[in-house]
């Protein structure tokens, strides 16, 4: 069953005047996906693509230009606010930075007794026992001790578990999908795949769908292997299939830059025979609207290329490419 | 302080030798880095890689005798190859080593520049504060260089650190770091704030000026995957302390301290068996983890014996090339 259908989503975004004018930022570029009940989906790309914009309109903290995102089947950014409150509710965007996603002035009781209280009025009958139950509940589920934890104040905690009191907070109110943007990318390496361990069991456990933003191509490879990746690029989708296909077989020449950059250790893996490096930088500017937005970049690009903008197409995986063309640039693990 | 410079033999580009730094704060002072020993090999490239506040930063910004304040370097020597020790040499002989023995590349390069001059500037501020008589060849060497790594020379040196993209920043950064001839490159997490891609076509530009310069490279990083990729050596920091130094390769495939197996099993990689991945318990060293007496990394460790507890186990040779604190270094499950 499908949780959450994202159909043909644009955001344009426009600068203020100055002396050249306006200028449009296409943000998204009709962009669609579902994600399953209890799946996961993970989105990669560069700073800038676009992914980070996905996740918030999904979250409903961005409107959208065009396009809808359903969950349920109710259009979350066409709905009356009485009915718009309850669906925000079930979307949790879990934010990068735990160090400020956390009000430094209250303690971690306070942070969660916050939306317990809204929630206990929804629920009637709930006394103030049910909230203390639910708020120790919620912390020994994302690994943390209840005694330990409550009445310490965010700047007590490491990064691994401010982010999973982050992660309690957004589970105190029962939601069905959660949109984690690059929620360990500030956490360090030692306590990383811990987190990431515990949104996969959350996945299991509690039946959330999960939406995982990251640059990471390793850590969508752990949370979401049995999902489907979206590689993102200036707003587009350029790849899409299941996980491991993407990462083993990438058609497009920008999944091949990606993972042709994932720095290969030496002794126990060995480079992909056709990795390849891109020079140049991901840029907003002197974008023509005509051909592959990647040819510019593109050491395969054709002078075709420049000329039409490729559909994504295919049946489950599915590349935007003119020439898609499987090439071996993924590391090996060695024996 | 030629007798000084015998004392390190030719294959030794910068020799720490008891270091000690702490930081100073009204509680006491916390020690940082503590009791290290380590001989950055010339011509290689080092890695030394730990957590956020292992102190690897601290380290090095010890061995260009730069530790900001509070932070103060308590005892040991740093012997630098062609210079001395570090730490006895006067305020101008030390300032005059920085840039033209030791170049160093910032974490945040646009923090390192300066915002109301044009790069072009900036090169001659460095040529003059540094007596360079020949100032033109200087900005042409500054042009060479910019151009090697993949820059546009005439735009970068005329523009602002602001009209310039992360990337291109930090490659600026390696040119400032270089265009004195320095002959030990130190990169604090030069890498960690860009894009992949721009990520991994820094780390070939490092690469392979390294190899054309003949360098002394320094990399420092908390990711296991820039140092596997790129170093020849590899310092492995804890708490301050060295936990374990060798040869990449063998590091990587037979790691002996617990801390580094820990580590390199706690990375998810793109291929293999991705559940072979498991997170590395415990929390990471706080303040009261340097007050104990024994190991730093005891209360995570799974092989921790009620001796570990006890003292602190120095770090030994226990292959050639090869260095270990542990006790348990040879009963591992």
């Amino acid at each position: 069953m499908t949780m959450l259908e994202v159909k043909n989503l644009k955001r344009t975004f426009t600068t203020k005047d100055n002396m050249f004018g306006r200028r449009e930022v296409k943000a998204v570029r009709d962009v669609s996906f579902t994600i399953p009940d209890g799946g996961v989906i993970s989105f990669i790309g560069e700073s800038g693509c676009g992914k980070t914009t996905i996740g918030r309109i999904v979250a409903g903290l961005e409107t959208p230009t065009d396009g809808t995102v359903l969950l349920d089947g109710i259009d979350i950014h066409r709905a009356n606010p009485k009915e718009r409150r309850e669906l925000m509710r079930q979307i949790q965007l879990i934010q990068q930075d735990p160090y400020q996603a956390l009000n430094p002035a209250h303690t971690i009781e306070e942070a969660l007794a916050q939306p317990l209280r809204l929630m206990a009025k929804r629920k009637a009958g709930v006394s103030n026992a049910w909230i203390q139950d639910r708020m120790a509940e919620v912390l020994s589920l994302v690994g943390l001790d209840p005694a330990a934890i409550l009445y310490k104040y965010p700047h007590m905690l490491s990064g691994g578990q401010r982010q999973r009191v982050v992660i309690a907070r957004a589970l105190t109110v029962e939601p069905k999908v959660l949109v984690a943007d690059e929620a360990v990318s500030m956490i360090d390496v030692s306590l990383r795949l811990g987190v990431l361990h515990l949104l996969r069991n959350l996945r299991e456990k509690l039946n959330i769908s999960v939406l995982f933003i990251t640059h990471d191509v390793a850590a969508s490879r752990y949370l979401g292997r049995d999902g489907k990746v979206f590689v993102i690029y200036k707003g587009m989708i350029v790849e899409e299939g299941a996980t491991d296909t993407v990462i083993n077989g990438p058609t497009h020449p920008y999944t091949q830059a990606l993972l042709s950059a994932v720095p290969v250790l030496k002794g126990l893996e060995v480079p992909g025979s056709q990795r390849f490096y891109v020079e140049k930088e991901l840029s907003q500017d002197g974008l023509s609207e005509e051909g592959c937005l990647f040819a510019s970049r593109c050491p395969f690009a054709t002078a075709e290329c420049r000329r039409q903008l490729p559909p994504l197409a295919g049946d489950s995986h599915k590349s935007a490419c003119l020439y898609p063309y499987e090439r071996q640039v993924t590391a090996r693990m060695l024996d | 302080m030629n007798a000084e410079l015998q004392l390190i033999d030719a294959q030794t580009a910068v020799q720490v030798r008891g270091l000690n730094v702490v930081y100073e704060t009204t509680q006491g002072d916390i020690p940082a880095v503590q009791n290290v020993n380590l001989d950055i090999r010339k011509g290689q490239i080092t890695g030394i890689i730990g957590e956020s506040g292992s102190g690897k930063s601290t380290l090095v910004m010890a061995m260009m005798n730069a530790v900001a304040k509070p932070g103060r370097v308590a005892s040991g020597s740093i012997e630098v190859s062609g210079v001395g020790d570090m730490m006895k040499l006067s305020t101008e002989q030390q300032r005059r080593a920085r840039s033209t023995e030791l170049g160093l590349v910032f974490q945040a390069a646009q923090n390192s520049l300066n915002p109301l001059r044009r790069i072009g500037h900036q090169v001659l501020d460095l040529g003059r504060s540094h007596g360079v008589k020949d100032l033109r060849a200087l900005l042409r060497k500054a042009k060479d260089l910019l151009e090697r790594l993949g820059l546009d020379a005439d735009r970068v040196l005329t523009a602002y650190q602001h009209e310039l993209s992360g990337g291109m920043r930090q490659r600026v950064g390696i040119m400032f770091a270089l265009v004195l001839d320095a002959k030990v490159v130190i990169l604090d997490e030069a890498t960690t704030a860009l894009d992949m891609l721009s990520q991994a076509s820094v780390l070939q530009i490092v690469r392979e000026l390294h190899e054309e310069r003949g360098l002394t490279t320094i990399l420092i990083t908390h990711d296991m995957g820039v140092v596997g990729d790129l170093a020849d050596r590899v310092v492995v920091m804890y708490a301050g302390c060295i936990v374990e130094e060798g040869v990449t390769q063998e590091v990587l495939t037979s790691p002996k301290h617990p801390y580094t197996r820990g580590l390199i099993r706690a990375i998810p990689r793109i291929s293999g068996d991705i559940d072979k991945a498991v997170p590395l318990s415990g929390s990471p060293p706080d303040m009261n983890t340097y007050k104990q007496p024994g190991c730093l990394f005891a209360d995570r460790c799974p092989l921790a014996a009620p001796e570990c507890q006890q003292s602190r186990p120095p770090l030994l040779e226990v292959e050639t090339g090869r260095h270990v604190a542990c006790f348990r270094v040879n009963d591992h499950a």
